[in-house]
């Protein structure tokens, strides 16, 4: 019966065979879902709930219009086909030339349906821009602020302590967004470098942090969560590994969060229990290049990994978190970080005041854990290719050993 | 022998030279009709020389082609090693840095070095025959353009020797890869402080100065040298088309030649256009480039849609359905594209109302393309439709287009827009519209001309199984990046984790991409066979409409023994249907032709090319040489000095040689039976 197919059916039929023997083989079909950390179509916020409906609009429309339109050319391809040799060498058929009637009623259509895309369009454009005047009053304010490749955010109303001799400023977190649930939220977006954007998709679309230009996004999230967000603009090598993550809190719990967050850095001397067991400061494995940096159990339960973090570490190795905030400052840290009430002023690079209750770590790429917490701080260059602390390292010949490696692990898994 | 010296009348000439050189303002040199040695013209029309002097239309469109293939294969090699990289999560098969080298050269050479020069080729080759002309309005003009691109081409590429240079401890020289778009400031000398920016800049100048001088030359042509009767209104579509790319490539390339300057100024003169710490904007980048960006769009698309509105007549048997509304769709669609560009910037934060403006206006180009549609589906109904290769590929890009123009309207929808833009449903969509699209029309068009530019035709089993395995292989690969982008995957990214939900749809992506790779090899390697060994055919093989068809296969130089006089619109057809009347007119138009001389033909000539040559010798040295430390820049100066020296004497000579020409006395079958080299025009 194959045999007796055309030719090009035969082919036809073999290649679609191998096709789906090879796309069926370890692979779950459940991409059209579309249900992802970052899906723009199963969404928690109310901006992104306007934007999606608004893309349905515009789906449906385009469906029914493109199901009509295929149908009548599919008629038109299969009634029309010349059948045989004589058919195609028949006498040509009238040789009409077109009919303004049919068109007009056709461009008629088509103006048609794209209004009905157009008003919700128009609606959206102007519900979407801007937290709406009446409730102006309750919106909370934060900074975004992108470098190359990561995420800084400052939180104008909030007041943190900046030293031990009382001077304040405003809290300042990086790569991690942590905002009040249900609140709109106004972000300044700010960029120190080259064009950024900022996206969290579940939240709402983008919008590109520009210099010299002082854009702002509107968002709100429903409901307390974990969001993936990323940067959406090509912004230099390290484009695709500069993300962050959003987390949204209910009032008292934000509330605590800022409170924790304007405090000066921990000081483990006084609050841990000593512990006895002696670190092992065997090499760490190899990772291999874009290796991923989260773990499935870090996926369970986000937000839950994230309250998790915010409590210090069972058993904190006094010792070694003094040895690594002395490292610190040797190996020239403090350059570019600063952990406020302990060492550093710097500015160029993330805030690592409280950098032990982040749930990740180099913008949002590895989960904040000992293990790629060394792997970053042992060679950041393979993480994020062309950043700054990997320039750095090679500038200032800065390596370290297993053992200040762990040390510096532990200091700062201590900064809670 | 030089050519002038045969003419019998040299001594009418000296005498005229000497009455010259009395005249007191001008100097003897300047009005000399004999020329020295080094001025004669080339005659030979074989072999390298024979290329490098050409100025016959199908030879330049034949180069046009040659390149823009050789580089739609690079630019396709490029496509599936950034798929590989994207197969699988965390892959390491190409570093952030040769990733995002890849994707901006993908981008690049597809538009600029594939596309672009793939629709050239068609307008050279084919527009002159459409319009029953035996060259284009300045074929100088025309070998300077196809060099100047090469020239470009080798620009934009260079940079790939980077690792090469960097064995010799030359460090900075790659290929460019701050995206085809290039944002300001990440162009700026404190991001991209290597040569790899000075390389894309230079290199799309060339490319402007190539599509800006071809595209005046066909706008001057279209007007001025349709055959008798050739109204505006009775022009085959596709050089319609022609006529509306090379305005937009005419009004929009100054934008981006303007953008580019003030980038190289940036860079290399310490201005301030785009750089934020002297106070420069650069939005007012993102504006510049997409006013040429999004007309470029179109730049890439109308000469598909003409080629398309050719093909479905042809093989449906019938006139296009409504030709005027057609033609007047596609000026509309060239006048909207000017008013569209933010759309490319819809989350820029441009405020409400210029984000509603450029909404609106969105949706208002999707009625003239939609117009299209509706039209060639009337062109097919009633029609005796012949499933030939060609219509395959044509039926194929009416389907794939309308998926590109749905997904088109979809991002007209500025909320929506700002989940899709930046992300894969981007991808999806523009591939569909540039794949599905302009690359469908031209490979449709490649199958539909062969005949007649070579005088074989092309297999249809394998024509066929070249089309399927494309297609497939097409659907395969974009298709589910709509799904990616709509589940949070953004663009230019080199690696995704495994925990976001795309890795299967990037898997099938990659599977397709593959197909495609195969089914373009199998495409490109029939067209190889045919055009070796494939079988002969003679004249008007489809049966075709318009008066490229009229002549013989493949085309004699000088393209018609007699200028058609045109009746009607299908002028060929016209003509098959009333070969008396019409028979009777050619003789008495060859014949007053041959009174007046014969045929013109134009000589070749070595300057335009000397004067692209020039062009990248100059290129080279503005953009691969060092600026400091101060030995450098003497080099660097020098070896600009010497291009613009070369380019200087292309030019100078080629004004010098002036605009003459030969004459060709044919007999009734068109074999040429005498040339006479005496005349003066």
């Amino acid at each position: 019966m194959f045999n007796s197919l055309p030719p090009l059916a035969r082919w036809g039929r073999a290649f679609f065979a191998l096709a789906s023997i090879t796309l069926l083989s370890g692979c779950d079909f459940n991409f059209w879902r579309m249900d992802g950390h970052q899906s723009t179509m199963v969404v928690d916020g109310s901006v992104a709930r306007q934007q999606l409906e608004v893309f349905y609009v515009t789906c449906w429309v385009s469906l029914v219009v493109f199901v009509i339109v295929a149908a009548v050319l599919a008629y038109a391809m299969i009634k029309f086909r010349a059948r045989n040799e004589a058919d195609e060498h028949a006498e040509p058929p009238p040789q009409g030339h077109g009919n303004p009637l049919i068109e007009l009623g056709l461009i008629g259509a088509s103006v048609l349906s794209l209004v009905i895309i157009a008003v919700p369009t128009l609606k959206a454009i102007w519900s979407t821009y801007d937290v709406p005047e009446a409730e102006k009053k309750d919106a909370y304010e934060v900074t975004a602020t992108a470098y190359q490749w990561w995420f800084r955010f400052e939180y104008p109303s909030e007041i943190a302590a900046v030293n031990a001799s009382g001077a304040k400023a405003p809290v300042i977190a990086a790569n991690e967004l942590v905002i009040p649930a249900g609140r709109p939220i106004r972000i300044n977006l700010r960029t120190v470098d080259v064009i950024h954007s900022f996206w969290v998709p579940k939240l709402a679309g983008k919008v590109d942090m520009i210099p010299n230009r002082a854009n702002f996004i509107f968002v709100r999230a429903d409901k307390p969560g974990y969001f993936w967000g990323q940067c959406a603009e090509f912004c230099g090598d390290s484009h695709a590994v500069m993300r962050f993550r959003v987390v949204a809190l209910d009032k008292k719990e934000f509330a605590e969060w800022v409170e924790q967050q304007g405090q000066l850095a921990r000081n483990v001397a006084a609050t841990a229990v000593a512990t006895t067991t002696t670190p092992q400061f065997t090499a760490l494995r190899k990772f291999a290049q874009n290796e991923a940096g989260i773990t499935d159990k870090f996926e369970v339960n986000p937000l839950e990994s994230w309250r998790t973090k915010q409590l210090p570490e069972k058993d904190e190795n006094t010792a070694l978190i003094a040895k690594g905030r002395q490292l610190f400052s040797a190996k020239t840290c403090i350059a570019c970080h600063s952990i406020r009430g302990h060492d550093g002023a710097g500015v160029s690079a993330p805030d690592l005041t409280h950098v032990g209750s982040r749930t990740t770590i180099a913008a949002g790429l590895l989960e904040n854990n000992s293990q790629q917490l060394r792997r970053w701080i042992r060679d950041p260059g393979s993480v994020k290719p062309g950043n700054k602390m990997a320039k750095a390292y090679l500038e200032n010949k800065i390596s370290l050993n297993d053992e200040e490696q762990v040390a510096l692990v532990a200091y700062l898994e201590s900064l809670k | 022998m030089p050519v002038l010296l045969k003419s019998p009348d040299i001594l009418n000439q000296i005498t005229r030279l000497m009455e010259l050189a009395k005249s007191a303002h001008l100097t003897q040199e300047e009005h000399a009709p004999s020329q020295p040695k080094f001025l004669t013209h080339p005659t030979t029309k074989t072999g390298l020389m024979g290329w490098l002097t050409t100025v016959d239309h199908k030879k330049i469109g034949f180069l046009y082609g040659f390149f823009a293939l050789i580089f739609f294969i690079i630019g396709g090699f490029e496509a599936l090693l950034i798929r590989t990289q994207l197969m699988v999560p965390n892959n390491d098969l190409l570093t952030a840095q040769q990733y995002n080298t890849l994707f901006t050269m993908h981008g690049t050479t597809m538009i600029f070095l594939a596309v672009m020069p793939l629709s050239a080729a068609f307008f050279n080759f084919m527009m002159p025959l459409q319009i029953g002309a035996r060259d284009v309005a300045f074929p100088r003009l025309n070998a300077f353009s196809v060099w100047t691109f090469v020239a470009g081409a080798i620009i934009l590429n260079i940079g790939w020797l980077g690792p090469i240079l960097e064995r010799f401890g030359i460090h900075g020289h790659n290929a460019p890869d701050g995206g085809w778009y290039g944002y300001a400031p990440l162009t700026s000398k404190n991001f991209s402080p290597g040569h790899s920016i000075d390389y894309w800049v230079m290199g799309l100048q060339l490319l402007g100065v190539a599509s800006i001088a071809a595209s005046l030359n066909f706008i001057v042509t279209i007007i001025n040298m349709r055959a008798p009767g050739l109204t505006m209104m009775r022009l085959p579509v596709f050089t319609w088309m022609a006529l509306f790319t090379s305005f937009l490539i005419v009004l929009s390339f100054p934008f981006i030649t303007i953008a580019l300057v003030e980038v190289m100024m940036d860079r290399n003169f310490g201005t301030s256009f785009f750089e934020v710490s002297g106070g420069g904007m650069p939005i007012l980048w993102q504006h510049l480039f997409w006013v040429f960006g999004h007309p470029e769009v179109y730049i890439l698309i109308l000469p598909a849609m003409g080629i398309i509105s050719e093909i479905l007549p042809t093989f449906s048997r019938k006139p296009l359905f409504g030709y005027p509304i057609v033609v007047f769709s596609g000026a509309s669609i060239g006048f909207l594209g000017f008013a569209v560009w933010s759309h490319h910037m819809f989350t820029t934060g441009m405020g409400t109302v210029a984000t509603a403006a450029f909404a609106l206006a969105t949706m208002c180009i999707a009625v003239p393309t939609g117009v299209k549609i509706f039209n060639w589906i009337g062109t097919l109904w009633g029609g005796h439709i012949t499933m030939r290769t060609p219509m395959m590929f044509a039926l194929g890009f009416v389907w794939m287009f309308m998926i590109g123009g749905f997904s088109g309207v979809m991002h007209s929808a500025a909320p929506a827009d700002a989940q899709q833009n930046d992300s894969y449903f981007v991808i999806a969509h523009f591939h569909y519209v540039l794949i599905g699209g302009s690359i469908f029309a031209l490979l449709a068009g490649i199958q539909f001309w062969f005949p007649l530019m070579f005088g074989r035709k092309v297999s249809e089993f394998w024509g066929k199984v070249s089309f399927w395995v494309i297609f497939v292989g097409f659907n395969t690969t974009f298709f589910p990046m709509h799904f990616l982008g709509l589940n949070g995957m953004p663009r230019r990214t080199f690696t995704y984790d495994p925990n976001l939900g795309w890795n299967t749809a990037n898997f099938i992506a990659t599977m397709g991409s593959y197909v495609l790779g195969v089914g373009i090899v199998i495409y490109f390697a029939v067209l190889v066979y045919t055009y070796l060994k494939g079988e002969k055919v003679k004249k008007d093989y489809w049966d075709g409409r318009t008066l490229e068809w009229s002549i013989e296969s493949p085309p004699p130089e000088y393209n018609f023994r007699v200028i058609p006089t045109v009746h009607a619109r299908d002028a060929w057809w016209h003509e098959k249907h009333h070969r008396e009347e019409i028979a009777k007119e050619n003789e008495a138009h060859a014949k007053a032709e041959e009174a007046h001389g014969g045929i013109h033909m134009p000589y070749g000539s070595i300057w335009p090319f000397v004067a692209a040559f020039g062009t990248l010798i100059a290129a080279i040295g503005i953009t691969a040489l060092p600026a400091n430390p101060a030995p450098g820049i003497h080099l660097k100066l020098g070896v600009c000095l010497v291009g613009a020296t070369v380019a200087f004497i292309g030019i100078y000579f080629w004004s010098l040689e002036g605009n003459e020409g030969y004459h060709i006395h044919l007999d009734k079958d068109g074999n040429i039976i005498g040339e006479d080299h005496g005349s003066k025009h």
